[in-house]
């Protein structure tokens, strides 16, 4: 069976970093990438600039798993909304400082991962993805059920948003995003260091052959539960800042629909290209957001008509694309005689 | 394209933190009576989704259609002249409701907010209300934690709540000779309340529930949970199902048999986009309690009417609320002779008011919930139906003093 599976698993050029072995370029590009976060928040509506790096911190957590370990799990919402939640309870309840209620969030989002992880990566391919919607629609219906603790339908509202009691942090949301973002970095960082370590390049080696990788002595079922439980923390750091920011937790976030978002954010981005799920969560955000306020009463169907296009024109996701050509052009400038294709597991 | 973004966000962050540097950054700076010269209106909905049909776009030219009159009415006396009406779509997603809320307030000038469907996401905007400082009146949104525990100064509900619908059909029904009750509801909050409040008030009207059948939410079939409820031989089968549940429900239940046993259904919510949806023939003889019907009096057949020749549709109760709450909005504006909220509010307050929506009307001042006559209605049978979207009979009408909780049990301290 996991044979079968093995073929469905994402056709993704992985294990090389963008720019190669340009090291200038891989600086360039992450001095890009923070002045680009850092100047957000003046061009796009605070708020909504805060769901796009937290939506885009979720989406590159997921293709940790999807990417880099070749499990498409269908049920990351039970992990973006239950430490939602958490962080909104315990924001509400004990009244301290947003970080550490976020932190609270990501490590009951972790400690929930390791059941769920345990259980589900014993299947892998579409049985994995059924699995984790199955978990994740059980802890929505117990999130809807508990009306008492959660809110029901109704949601918790008046998540109170306290920072040392600076006033321009809890009131404004163009400070609040500044004193969140680190957080989120925080998160990527931890994300770009998990897929860049030894231990990031076994999950490749599952990804791609898992049979080899266990007669190499590695633990695959160990290394599975540990992908998940680390992508659940840091899609947990992302929902709770996310949580904060709103200032309340509805159902929605437990929703399976937020599953599916997250997974045309990491498709529209590019499987496996880890910074794709940025550009995935800026273009989905941004969208919903414009055509919202456009007049123009077809969200869905422009939504769906871009995923379409992306996924015919682009199959490797915007960022995989521009990647793709970039080496490929180095390729045929350094005049090898191998193709593009052959290159690759001689990078892995 | 990009370069005017960037534009439009610089400026719009030197105008903040021009306002920052002024200080405070509250409503207090007034240039004039009227923040930016005008008025703004806005709309926040589903113009997309399930709601599209009940409320949506159709919402926003109820509401333009509010304005229209008021300017009619006060011509060169209007104290304002420049009204503007937006809409924003927040595809039943609160967290998008939410940020756009805040959004309209803060960066588009909005005086008030109106319509809402989507409890969640109404709570989350009446938050916003009350830390901007700016009014927000509900139309769409059932749930009674907008006038209870999260009620605010700045928040107001306007047309119906879960408790009007289920004391309305639960009180009526039993009064008049449906005494044993089966109800079936979806085993989350809104049915469960919705069920709570019905039995009390079956209770109250001297009827007993005998017994209550929780189902899965969402649920496709229903046919275990309809042999159980008709193995109780009741005279009524309460449903607290809603949308595509319910119309599945309700077409079960006609394949059951129980109707020609002479069992009666009663339905928690339903609105008339549900009947024109399924068809009349599906839902005939169902009883509910209905905010407002188009075709219920002259008053508010001439509405519908001007309606109809606006958008080539009837309306529903929710886009009728929405003229109302636009148009008692821009009279208490004119009141007032300003669009400060606070001035605003207090002329909301305690009103009592009579339009094409309202009858018997009051805003309280207590919860901010404004109450009115509501109307037990049933689903007329195929062969009564004289033209298109005459689907409604009104059994009685609910005086307002018992369609609404009575403002004490509300339990809102503003």
């Amino acid at each position: 069976m996991t044979q079968s599976v093995e073929t469905e698993a994402p056709v993704t050029v992985t294990g090389t970093p963008v720019a190669g072995r340009d090291p200038r370029l891989r600086w360039a590009l992450l001095a890009v990438g923070l002045v680009a976060a850092l100047a957000l928040p003046w061009f796009v509506y605070p708020p909504v600039a805060m769901d796009i790096v937290a939506m885009a911190l979720f989406a590159i957590a997921l293709d940790i798993l999807l990417g880099f370990t070749g499990l498409l799990s269908f049920g990351h919402a039970a992990f973006w909304g239950s430490s939602a939640y958490v962080t909104g309870l315990v924001a509400t309840h004990y009244g301290v400082p947003f970080p550490v209620a976020v932190v609270g969030g990501a490590v009951f989002a972790m400690i929930l991962a390791v059941p769920l992880g345990y259980l589900s990566i014993r299947r892998s391919g579409i049985y994995f993805a059924m699995v984790t919607l199955a978990f994740a629609q059980m802890v929505y219906f117990v999130a809807y059920q508990w009306s008492d603790l959660t809110g029901g339908e109704n949601g918790l509202q008046g998540v109170p948003r306290s920072f040392f009691g600076i006033d321009l942090v809890e009131t404004e949301s163009f400070y609040f995003y500044y004193a969140a973002l680190p957080i989120l970095l925080l998160g990527m960082w931890a994300a770009w260091r998990i897929v860049h370590s030894p231990f990031g390049r076994v999950l490749v080696s599952i990804r791609d052959n898992t049979q080899r990788a266990r007669a190499l002595g590695y633990e695959v079922e160990k290394y599975k539960v540990m992908a998940f439980v680390l992508s659940a923390g840091l899609t947990g750091l992302a929902g709770g800042v996310f949580a904060i920011n709103h200032g309340f937790v509805a159902l929605t976030e437990l929703h399976w629909s937020t599953s599916g978002e997250v997974v045309l954010m990491t498709v529209l981005g590019g499987i496996g290209t880890l910074w794709g799920g940025i550009l995935g969560a800026f273009l989905a955000v941004m969208l919903a957001d414009y055509l919202a306020s456009s007049g123009f009463s077809g969200i869905d169907l422009v939504t769906g008509t871009v995923f379409v296009l992306v996924v015919l024109l682009f199959r490797r996701g915007i960022w995989g694309t521009v990647r793709h050509q970039w080496l490929a052009r180095r390729l045929r400038r350094s005049s090898s005689r191998r193709s593009p294709a052959d290159a690759d597991p001689a990078k892995r | 394209m990009t370069s005017r973004r960037m534009r439009t966000g610089a400026s719009a962050m030197t105008a903040v933190l021009l306002l920052g540097a002024c200080g405070g950054g509250g409503p207090g700076g007034s240039g004039g009576d009227f923040s930016g010269d005008k008025l703004v209106l806005a709309v926040l909905n589903d113009q997309s989704g399930v709601y599209k049909d009940a409320s949506g776009p159709n919402s926003v030219k109820a509401v333009k259609m509010a304005v229209a009159d008021f300017q009619k009415k006060y011509g060169d006396q209007a104290v304002v002249d420049k009204i503007d009406v937006t809409s924003t779509d927040h595809q039943n997603k609160p967290d998008i409701a939410n940020t756009k809320a805040s959004e309209l307030y803060e960066r588009q000038g909005a005086d008030v907010i109106l319509d809402v469907p989507t409890s969640s996401a109404a709570l989350a905007v009446a938050n916003q209300a009350k830390n901007h400082k700016k009014l927000f009146l509900d139309v769409s949104a059932a749930t009674t934690a907008l006038t209870g525990a999260q009620c605010n100064k700045y928040t107001f509900q306007w047309a119906y709540n879960t408790y009007m619908l289920a004391n309305g059909t639960g009180t009526t029904v039993t009064e008049n000779g449906g005494k044993n009750w089966t109800i079936i509801y979806p085993d989350y909050e809104f049915g469960q309340n919705m069920t709570k409040s019905f039995s009390d008030a079956i209770t109250r009207a001297g009827g007993t529930v005998q017994s209550t059948i929780p189902t899965p939410f969402p649920n496709e079939n229903f046919a275990t949970f309809l042999t159980k409820a008709g193995s109780t031989n009741p005279d009524v089968i309460g449903t607290m199902q809603a949308g595509g549940d319910l119309i599945n429900l309700v077409k079960q239940f006609n394949e059951s048999g129980l109707k020609e046993k002479g069992v009666e259904l009663a339905v928690g919510l339903m609105l008339i986009t549900d009947i024109h949806s399924l068809g009349v023939d599906q839902f005939a003889g169902t009883m509910f309690t209905d905010a407002w019907y188009w075709n219920m009096d002259a008053e508010a057949r001439a509405w519908a009417d001007r309606f109809k020749a606006e958008t080539g549709t009837r309306p529903t109760f929710e886009h009728a609320g929405n003229y109302s709450a636009a148009l008692q909005y821009l009279e208490a504006v004119q009141a007032a002779g300003t669009d400060d909220a606070d001035a605003v509010v207090g002329k909301l307050e305690g009103k009592k008011v009579n339009d094409a929506f309202l009858r018997n009307g009051e805003i309280r001042a207590k919860d901010h919930s404004v109450v009115h006559d509501a109307y037990l209605a049933r689903v007329k049978k195929p062969a009564e139906v004289k033209e298109e979207w005459d689907y409604e009979e009104i059994v009685t009408t609910i005086p307002a003093a018992k369609a609404f909780p009575p403002a004490e049990a509300s339990g809102c301290s503003m």
